[in-house]
């Protein structure tokens, strides 16, 4: 016994209490709820991957920190593109005095200046047919000469960087010329994502399969090696060209305190550690504790942070905490496979959508912060109109029953048991719970499907699903990327995992995602919108809200949906960090 | 012995064919098609047979069967399906901060169950005895999921002695972090532990020559330290060793809870995502480890006792 | 005969253990509930809500209410159908596998043995939870997938401990006595042997309960387990989005009622093995 005593006190001394928070070092704690595979952008696919290629590299574009509704700027291109007037050639200027973080790639260590070259290749490296980049589908049949390029290459044994390709030319050393093969309005969002940042090619061929873990890119922090462990640190980037804070932003911003930098070099802190923590629990302790500086609020913390009027628990507001709620650019829905012979039936897909009971589901599952969606496109998003309403995106038992009826299943009747395929983790199947209460009371049978992510991949692209839910989270602020959703040729194994076909909307996609933004082009979308509603293609779900908790001495934190390029503007105020440690 | 010892490093052959083939039915032929999950929400058809065809998937199945059995036997792994990375690199990364939370656990573990076996076995029978035995066997019939949600709840956040999640390289500096999860491993380990431990420190005290060793007047203690204990040694050990290799994926739960970037998270993640390589060289991994330390115990069985004959 | 008397003196001296005893009217009192939930008697509407969404335990709720508002304790009561169903069918697919296989092995010998030890020295090479998780994967759905990767990971032990105890026992008297009047192997192995082995089997199955009922428990919180049934191991993977909101209720039924039950089949298999085992007889 005496042992174990001791055992348990000598554990207890080492461990010392646990560590003590520093004041000492300029930095911030960030949490990725997910592990971190490697830096290579082209296979940054999600949001969280996104963020940390974008700690590190940087892309043609950004989009501005502050402005709202989101504005591309210049980053490594020195100025917007000159485009020709049929909208085909575009002409990049590339800023001049770039440099490539330090790396044994280069001769003598020291990282050159960036070049147009540069860029060309790493467009290049993203139809590579070898390395398979998740990112390929951007600039699929875009680039005059890129996707033959790129099939001719599939055959070779290596991959020719050397054969020119028409469309991608760098003109001199700081000039590349782009030409499409038909109108591309989202282009210039494409060279802002992180799939198309800009890597050297001596720090590909130097560290070969190896590349994806010494990131070399032109970003504010560099990250000399990566390891697997669960924290990521990032240092200041000293070689970092003349980059300001921005000095104007949204109205309000200002009193926010967004602007009290405006007009400093950036980076603004020395360091950034990311921590990487996956279970809801320890992440939500860690930001309590004082750990981090930024919360992702989800699912079910949601409660623990927001009264029901959206208002911070005053908890956390004597500590100084505060709460960013914003929209998303986000749709969740559960989608029927049109093609099963059941979901022919429209008055059946309308039924289930009017039994739906959205507003307790928002307040169970979002504390009333989502919003329920009309049609696809999210509130924010040209093409969505606040006026628009979803005849059956409303709760109507009554109505709902009837059109069983008229759609031949009165009461459920005849109606074989319909399985939701979803995910495993324990919100999704709380959720798809919920919905099989609903879909109870019209006395339609559910049956609740649980996979990994893989088995629900593999399930939907191989059209072996009733039904599946799923959320899309917008690749850039566009229409286009959820109208897309319904647009038949993306079916599985594209993004249409519904198999939804109208040749009617089809049609008119066709015709408004070639068009530059114009108000034509967003009544265009406005009437997408409208007929992929009413025609309940999905059960609509909801546009959830983004909310952050962040603590007091972080500074300069704005809620941006693409926000891989935001972090570099970060600042730390050590002050309020000593004087509010101690109510934590 | 030497021919012992060869024949049963042979017998490594026939078993790692059937962890290859057990392997290869489970995630190749049914599971399914992985390409649609590692080329993201925008994979095109196209891209998938591409990669089908890179990954080896369209190649004949008994051709991708001898690609397991191969890699099986030459220990090259190859890159992992998504994460790209190295295999090999990620084993020895990931090694490193799960034998620091195993190692250290299972050591505790077994000499504190060893000492409680022995008082246990000291006063067999009496109150004692039974208490100490309930309370480990209690201690285990507790989910491992409800101890991890309290104690890093009340441990860690509400009394703050521990570090919530993470891991730090290098000793001291992982102890904080792993301290936790080390006493909740322990805590799963004493119940099983000391039930094995007893009954073996029990067979050995009815034997014969406890008996003389009273006859002669020794003490009950010296006895027990004596005697049974380094006859019960040999007992302990091996199931000490055996346990071994469910160490190297035992604390995935724990790895995953308190954020510890192990070999258990990276499988649980690897089978999460159909990474198939990654899965492959885990189990193959560990059966060769499980065959070389089954064969440790038998011959440290002859050793320590002459009596054992190997066949 | 030798046989009664160890059977009749095992009970004797199992009914005297307050501790074993206890724990049989546990199991026997969660078998009751599990087979009352299973007949429709008791829960049967669990799913239906009777209150708001996670009101602490109440005089009307015992053990409160769920995010959807639905009663703690008929969930729990549900629970314990599955919890027993999963150890009883794994054990069903289990113990026959085990007990044929090792009983071929330890009587044959030879190839046969061979043959059956490099099958099972396989299976227990590749980590368990492995297989677990794959078969799971594979079949993928609910309670079905639970009860085959269970009894499929499990025979393993069964069978060894059965072949090591077969091995011994063809050498003793009475079955060389069974041989030499003429008996098969056939009738030497099930009618002379097997029954004296029994005492591993059930020992075996005591703590193969509890393992099948923590299992689910591990395959839940991965999301492969039982779904749309209310088990212990949704309600336990439930609480960890719940506790830190201060919902502790789910977390605390679910882990009390599979302590008591996986604690019972604990102390019953020790107590069982401490009677059985002929080794052990006596001390």
């Amino acid at each position: 016994m005496k042992s174990l005593v001791l055992l348990i006190s000598t554990l207890l001394l080492v461990s010392g209490c646990s560590k003590q928070n520093s004041f000492d070092e300029r930095e911030i704690n960030l949490i990725s709820p997910q592990k971190v595979s490697g830096f290579d952008p082209i296979n940054s696919s999600d949001r969280y991957s996104g963020n940390e290629t974008g700690k590190v590299y940087e892309g043609l574009f950004e989009f501005h920190p502050l402005k709202r509704p989101y504005e591309l700027m210049p980053n490594l291109a020195e100025s917007l593109p000159t485009i020709s007037a049929d909208g085909l050639t575009y002409l990049f200027k590339i800023r001049k005095g770039v440099l490539f973080h330090d790396s044994p790639a280069f001769p003598d260590g020291v990282g050159r200046e960036l070049r147009a070259n540069d860029i060309v290749y790493s467009i290049k490296r993203l139809a590579d047919p070898k390395l398979n980049a998740k990112g390929w589908w951007l600039l699929d049949d875009k680039i005059v000469g890129l996707n033959e390029w790129k099939n001719k290459n599939s055959a070779e044994e290596k991959t020719n960087y050397s054969e020119e390709v028409e469309g991608l030319k760098s003109l001199d050393d700081y000039t590349v010329q782009m030409k499409l093969k038909k109108p591309y309005p989202q282009f210039l969002y494409a060279l802002a994502m992180p799939y198309t940042f800009i890597v050297p090619i001596e720090a590909v061929e130097h560290f070969g399969k190896e590349f994806l873990n010494y990131p070399v890119g032109t970003g504010a922090f560099l990250l000399p090696k990566f390891e697997q462990s669960s924290m990521i640190t990032y240092l200041r980037n000293p070689k970092f060209r003349e980059k300001f804070y921005p000095s104007e932003g949204e109205v309000g911003d200002d009193k926010l305190g967004l602007l009290a930098d405006a007009g400093k070099k950036i980076p603004l802190v020395d360091k950034i550690n990311v921590h990487i923590v996956v279970e809801s629990q320890p992440k939500w302790l860690s930001f309590l504790k004082a750990k981090d500086d930024l919360l992702e609020v989800k699912d079910v913390n949601i409660q623990q942070s927001i009264n029901s009027d959206k208002t911070l628990k005053d908890e956390h507001k004597e500590k100084g905490v505060r709460l960013i709620l914003k929209p998303m650019l986000d749709v969740t829905f559960y989608a029927f496979n049109h093609e099963d012979p059941i979901f022919k039936n429209k008055k059946l897909r309308q039924a289930m959508n009017l039994a739906f009971d959205r507003a307790s589901y928002n307040k169970l599952f979002h504390e009333n912060t989502a919003f329920e969606a009309q049609g696809p496109i999210p509130p924010g998003l040209g093409g969505q109109t606040r006026e628009f309403k979803n005849p059956y995106v409303k709760f109507d038992l009554e109505q709902a029953k009837k059109l069983m009826v008229e759609a031949g299943y009165p009461g459920g009747k005849g109606l074989p048991v319909i399985v939701v395929q979803t995910t495993s983790e324990t919100i999704s199947r709380q959720q798809v719970e919920y919905f099989e209460k609903c879909m109870d009371k019209i006395g339609i049978n559910i049956d609740l499907g649980m996979n990994t992510w893989p088995q629900l991949v593999n399930k939907v692209s191989n059209k072996q699903h009733q039904m599946y839910t799923m959320a899309w989270g917008a690749d850039y602020p566009d229409a286009e990327n959820f109208l897309g959703l319904l647009y038949c040729p993306n079916q599985s194994p594209g993004s249409n995992g519904a198999n939804y076909c109208n040749p009617d909307f089809d049609a008119l996609y066709k015709q408004a995602t070639v068009m530059q933004d114009s108000s034509e082009r967003t009544d265009l979308y406005e009437k997408l919108n409208e007929m992929g509603a009413t025609d309940a293609p999905w059960i609509f779900g909801f546009h959830r809200t983004d909310i952050y908790l962040a603590q007091a001495w972080l500074k300069n934190f704005k809620h941006m949906e693409f926000n891989h390029s935001q972090f570099q503007y970060l600042n730390v105020d050590l002050e309020v960090k000593k004087q509010l440690i101690k109510k934590f | 012995m030497l021919r012992y010892i060869i024949r049963r490093l042979l017998y490594l052959i026939p078993v790692l064919l059937g962890v290859s083939f057990i392997i290869f039915v489970l995630f190749n032929l049914v599971s399914g098609d992985p390409t649609a999950v590692l080329l993201g929400k925008n994979a095109t058809a196209r891209q998938m047979a591409d990669l089908r065809d890179q990954l080896g998937l369209s190649k004949p199945l008994i051709e991708q069967y001898f690609d397991v059995v191969r890699s099986a036997f030459t220990f090259n792994f190859g890159y992992s399906w998504s994460t790209k990375q190295e295999i090999s690199q990620m084993i020895i990364q990931g090694a490193y901060p799960s034998m620091c939370l195993t190692v250290p656990a299972f050591i505790i573990a077994t000499v504190f169950s060893l000492l409680i076996s022995l008082v246990v076995a000291f006063y067999r029978g009496k109150g004692i005895d039974l208490f100490i035995r309930i309370t480990c066997i209690a201690g285990v019939s507790v989910s491992a999921l409800a101890y991890i949600l309290f104690f890093q709840y009340f441990f860690a956040y509400k009394l703050g002695w521990f570090e919530i999640s993470g891991f730090e390289y290098g000793f001291p500096d992982f102890v904080p972090f792993i301290a936790l999860p080390a006493i909740i491993f322990i805590l799963l380990s004493l119940g099983p532990d000391v039930r094995f431990f007893r009954t073996i420190i029990l067979d050995e005290i009815y034997q014969d020559y406890v008996r003389t060793a009273r006859a002669k007047g020794l003490s009950e203690i010296t006895i027990l330290l004596k005697h049974v204990l380094r006859n019960a040694l040999i007992p302990v050990i091996t199931y000490v060793i055996i346990q071994i290799p469910s160490l190297i994926l035992g604390a995935l739960l724990l790895e995953n809870f308190f954020s510890i970037p192990g070999l258990g998270g990276m499988t649980l993640n690897a089978l999460n995502s159909s990474d198939f390589p990654v899965i492959k060289a885990m189990a193959i991994l560990s059966s060769v480890l499980y065959i070389l330390l089954s064969l440790l115990t038998d011959v440290l069985y002859t050793l320590a006792d002459p009596r054992v004959k190997l066949k | 005969m030798k046989e009664n008397s160890l059977w009749k003196d095992a009970f004797v001296r199992l009914a005297r253990d307050k501790w074993a005893l206890g724990s049989l009217v546990i199991v026997l009192l969660y078998s009751l509930v599990a087979l009352l939930a299973a007949s429709g008697l008791l829960a049967a509407d669990w799913a239906r809500e009777v209150g708001g969404s996670n009101l602490p335990p109440s005089a009307e709720h015992w053990l409160g209410t769920d995010i959807f508002g639905r009663d703690v304790l008929a969930k729990i009561f549900r629970g314990t159908q599955i919890a027993m169903s999963v150890g009883l069918v794994t054990s069903l697919i289990a113990i026959p596998i085990g007990v044929i296989l090792g009983a071929l092995a330890g009587y044959f010998g030879g190839w046969v043995d061979d043959l059956i030890t490099w099958l099972y020295t396989t299976f227990s090479s590749i980590p368990n939870i492995m297989l677990l998780i794959s078969i799971t994967m594979i079949l993928g759905k609910g309670i079905f997938a639970v009860y085959i990767a269970l009894g499929a990971t499990s025979w393993v032990t069964l069978c060894r401990l059965i072949r090591g105890e077969v091995m011994k026992h063809k050498e003793r008297e009475y079955v060389q006595a069974a041989g030499a009047i003429g008996g098969g192997h056939f009738r030497k192995l099930f009618i002379h042997i097997l029954p004296n082995v029994t005492h591993i089997v059930i020992i075996n199955t005591s703590l193969q309960f509890q393992f099948a009922i923590k299992s689910e428990v591990i395959l839940s919180y991965l999301g492969l387990g039982v779904q749309g049934e209310p088990s212990w191991g949704t309600m336990i993977d439930d609480a960890k989005l719940e506790l830190s909101r201060g919902v502790w209720w789910q977390l605390a039924a679910a882990t009390t009622a599979m302590f008591l039950v996986v604690l019972a089949f604990n102390l019953l298999g020790d107590a069982l093995r401490d009677s059985l085992d002929p080794k052990l007889k006596g001390k």
